[in-house]
């Protein structure tokens, strides 16, 4: 959706309000996917979809309600049901008003191209990929996935324009695209991914020849030992365990209540030395939007530097009990979950994976990472399973595939043994390097 | 909503569509948080749309829209048929729809109290409540509760005939509470994590003991703090039922998704390690262990009239005496495991996403016996409550859960608070180890309602009955070694 029209939609809603104290957030946009598998277009989607959700403030109480009829009968329901939700409850003591009009940084994040990209060429993106998993005699499954708008943001669909009766507002509408696929033999099996705000750099050939190196490659796994292991992780394994760990860690709140490990320990050295972590939406890889669900900027913040813990995210509500500004990390208003880093940049070296892989005398390579969750907050330790391509790395070599193991693994102690580090990727919604790390702890094995 | 679900099938036929279906869905929410003596949320929801899939020259297409005029509809189903010509440019053999009766039928779940009638504040006030009786327990930290509703109103039309409504009302709720150490975070829920929801109205959640457990779960949050730590070895455990839902739910529901095992999720939850040839033959379990897939069980979360394939709802055995015997299906697949009919088992969360094969409700048989009986039974174990984590893998082989809490057993009793218990099992190892289940007395309805599927992802709620049993010689304590 063109800005004018948001705007149009959002400034209806607060001319309907007649003067009440509200908040608008508009969200949402288009969703195509093509997804194969067995080396053939199973399910091919398009979404087309909008939300407003509309907030009411009467003094110290507020009311959400969110709907999808944009027509102006509807807009005036949803105002009315708020109004209704605020009245009939008690008052949040520390309640915010809501905010001015705020100052925001551009971020080139839409791609026309992309935007326009039809089921016809994502269907030839796919076809060479299967073309490739065909010829090695193989099962190619995966998807090419084209969003315009903000469909998938915030867990459902997150804010593409917001405004409010102060006079903020502000709009970002960005493209999404990624390939990911894998290639299967039986239970052995390959996978590569790409994600970009622009679709220009897809090449579902080329990934897909990843997958089948990969796959190729894991044929008859060997059986190790669980135990701990000198690992290279590949970004998209290192950006999985790191995202969790922001879901944990990193916003005040959790900070603030004592549930993070960095509760108590701002300014601390808390990790190595080579580890410097921050939530940037401006990075080039990111190009994420540059406010957030209550329409405040969204300012860069390092989380620890050089192993130092800096700071955690902010929303204006955490950022009020410690009398500073918020870095523009809140979810919508009133909420319990509290400030959320949703834009991590981790440090990197330079060279590849490869160049980590020549150091390691005997340890293992891990593709990526499955189905992760956190066994102990305060320690961040998460458990999940390797996937697709496990490897052993002997005297500097990937030599043969090895049965996947499920870790138990701190990531706090994790980046205190981080020995080298490759070059930056964007990887699972985060930009990071891969890492060659020391005392990985995988604590049983599977039989494939 | 019927009329345009009519002119969306009416259009993709014309535009060539050998098969089309349409569902034009009506979704009321209203979501109430509590936390910490203030209202966290307060959330009133409503959506509508469609969504068209349909049949081109043998593969499928999908497109879905909440632009409800004329010019939207067929915009849409137009672009679902070309979207299904560019998947059939693709080599693929062409999907057969097991036969399935076009159905003409209204289905409702029950509700006697309707939620959405119920005022805000007796919501509230019940939540206050709550979270007063948490809050008077010196050392909690977070007390947190809810309230959930949700109606769908769904009419499913295709070029078959079929032409069902169907309206499902659920409600649920729960409450947490979490007390902080320097060192530890430990939390306490009731009646089971995420909230107990049912397909029932708000006569469900005034049935529900809510008030008179508040203040001892916010004791046992706090005593967990200084509860010894659940000591690692092998020892026999008894799950208590919400905690053996997730099992039953993660390890023989997602493994038994045919479309999983045919190698359909295999780029995103991975496939199943249950292939076509173990069915009849794979003892999944002990003989006691008999697990029945049931989208008719009354009240349940994942009960319907017709799936979203217009299929009706059915019942049938997924592992009879510890045989694995049974598949979730779909029509497209159904053939494949030698069937001529699908069991039933297409959902889609919503109007916007494709329908695709989930898990129906999905319940471990009772055997006899109480939870004090088993316990008598038990000289030395651990009985484990409330899911805390979760993880499997993508073959849905090697597992390893958290509890909240862990009581030792001793000759019997309960002796001592465990904090951090987990377990970790290999499926087929663990199933075959369950050597008590209790009896109905104890067998009670418990739900899951954030089973993630599917790209882009798909949110499904589970029922999953089941009733305490006890499994012998299980790791513990993983993760906690050092």
């Amino acid at each position: 959706m063109q800005k004018q029209e948001a705007k149009a939609i959002l400034d209806r809603a607060i001319s309907l309000a007649r003067g009440a104290e509200i908040e608008v957030m508009l969200g949402g946009g288009t969703d195509a996917l093509t997804r194969f598998a067995n080396n053939e277009i199973t399910q091919n989607v398009e979404e087309r979809r909008y939300l407003l959700s509309v907030r009411i403030l009467q003094g110290k109480r507020t009311g959400r309600a969110t709907g999808n009829d944009l027509s102006e009968k509807g807009i005036a329901r949803l105002i009315e049901r708020a109004a209704e939700a605020t009245r009939h409850q008690p008052e949040i003591p520390d309640l915010l008003p809501l905010p001015g009009p705020q100052r925001y940084r551009q971020v080139d994040a839409l791609d026309p191209e992309t935007e326009s990209l039809g089921a016809d060429a994502r269907a030839r993106e796919v076809g060479k990929a299967v073309a490739r998993c065909r010829e090695a005699g193989l099962e190619g499954a995966g998807i090419y996935e084209v969003r315009a708008g903000t469909i998938g943001d915030y867990g459902e669909i997150g804010p593409l324009a917001i405004a409010n009766s102060r006079g903020l507002f502000a709009y970002h509408m960005g493209t999404s695209a990624e390939f990911l696929v894998s290639a299967l033999d039986g239970m052995a099996s390959g996978w590569a991914g790409y994600e970009s705000h622009s679709a220009r750099g897809v090449d579902g050939s080329a990934l897909s020849k990843r997958a089948v190196e990969k796959a190729a490659r894991s044929r008859g796994p060997k059986a190790w030992d669980p135990g701990r292991y000198t690992v290279v992780l590949e970004p998209a394994a290192v950006a999985d365990l790191l995202q969790d760990m922001s879901w944990i860690s990193f916003g005040a709140l959790l900070v603030q209540e004592g549930r993070s490990f960095l509760s108590g320990k701002i300014g601390q050295k808390v990790m190595g030395e080579n580890i410097t972590l921050s939530d940037d939406p401006f990075h080039p890889l990111h190009r994420g939007s540059p406010f957030d669900a209550e329409g405040m900027p969204t300012v860069p913040t390092t989380i620890l530097s050089r192993g130092v813990a800096k700071s955690a995210v902010y929303d204006r509500q955490t950022a009020a009990k410690e009398g500073r500004e918020s870095t523009g990390h809140g979810l919508p208003v009133p909420n319990t979950y509290g400030p959320i880093a949703r834009h991590l940049v981790l440090e990197g070296g330079t060279g590849g994976v490869e160049d980590l892989i020549r150091r390691v005398d005997r340890g293992l390579l891990v593709t990526r990472v499955w189905y992760t969750n956190v066994v102990d907050p305060k320690t961040v330790t998460l458990t999940g399973m390797t996937r697709d391509g496990l490897f052993a790395i002997e005297k500097g070599k990937v030599t043969h595939g090895v049965r996947n193991f499920r870790f138990n693994q701190s990531v706090v102690e994790m980046l205190n043994q981080v020995e080298a580090m490759s070059a930056q990727e964007a990887a699972g919604g985060v930009v990071c390097p891969g890492l060659l790390v020391h005392g990985f702890q995988m604590s049983s094995a599977t039989e494939f | 909503m019927k009329d345009l679900a009519r002119l969306a099938i009416d259009t993709a036929q014309a535009r060539g569509a050998s098969y089309a279906d349409a569902r034009a869905i009506e979704l009321t929410r209203e979501d109430i948080q509590v936390k910490n003596g203030e209202v966290g949320g307060l959330d009133l929801g409503a959506s509508a749309g469609i969504g068209v899939r349909v049949l081109v020259q043998g593969a499928w297409g999908f497109s879905a829209t909440d632009d409800l005029t004329k010019d939207g509809i067929e915009r849409c189903a137009a672009s679902a048929v070309s979207i299904g010509r560019a998947s059939a440019s693709l080599e693929h053999d062409a999907v057969r729809l097991a036969p399935e009766p076009g159905h003409r039928a209204v289905w409702a779940s029950q509700c006697a109290k309707d939620p959405f009638q119920v005022s805000l504040e007796t919501k509230l006030d019940l939540l206050f409540r709550i979270d007063s009786e948490m809050r008077a327990v010196q050392g909690v930290k977070n007390a947190e509760s809810f309230l959930s509703f949700q109606r769908k109103h769904q009419y499913f039309l295709s070029t078959e005939g079929a032409d069902i409504e169907q309206t499902l009302t659920r409600s649920g709720g729960g409450f947490s509470a979490t007390a902080v150490s320097p060192d530890d975070v430990q939390r306490r829920s009731f009646p089971q994590a995420e909230g107990f929801h049912q397909a029932l109205g708000y006569e469900f959640i005034e049935a529900t003991p809510y008030v008179q457990n508040a203040r001892r779960i916010a004791e046992e949050s706090v005593a967990l703090l200084t509860a010894e730590q659940c000591p690692a070895g092998e020892r026999d455990i008894i799950l208590e039922g919400s905690q053996l839902a997730l099992q039953i739910h993660e390890s023989v529901g997602h493994p038994t998704e045919l479309d999983r095992v045919l190698g359909m999720e295999a780029n995103y939850a991975g496939t199943s390690f249950l292939t076509l040839e173990k069915q009849g033959k794979l003892q999944f379990g002990s003989r006691l262990v008999n697990l029945v897939a049931d989208a008719t069980l009354p009240h349940a979360l994942a009960t319907f009239g017709f799936d979203d394939d217009g299929v009706q709802a059915q019942r049938w055995p997924i592992v009879r005496d510890g045989l694995f015997v049974g598949y979730l299906t779909s029509r497209e697949l159904a053939h494949r495991v030698g069937e001529d009919r699908s069991k039933g088992c297409v959902r889609s969360d919503g109007w916007f996403h494709i329908p695709m094969i989930r898990m129906v409700n999905l319940s471990l048989m009772p055997g006899s016996g109480s939870l004090e009986d088993l316990l008598a039974d038990t000289g030395d174990g651990l009985l484990m409550e409330t899911n805390r984590s979760w993880s499997i893998d993508q073959l849905r082989y090697n597992f390893q859960f958290k509890t909240e809490l862990a009581w030792e057993i001793r000759k019997g009793k309960r002796v001592r608070m465990l904090k951090n218990p987990t377990y970790q099992g290999i499926t087929t190892g663990f199933w075959n180890s369950c050597d008590f289940i209790c009896g109905p007395e104890e067998w009670k309805p418990w739900g899951v309602t954030n089973c993630g599927k599917g790209q882009p992802g798909q949110v499904a709620e589970i029922t999953h009955g089941a009733a305490p049993a006890r499994f012998r010689k299980v790791t513990v304590g993983v993760g906690y070694e050092d």
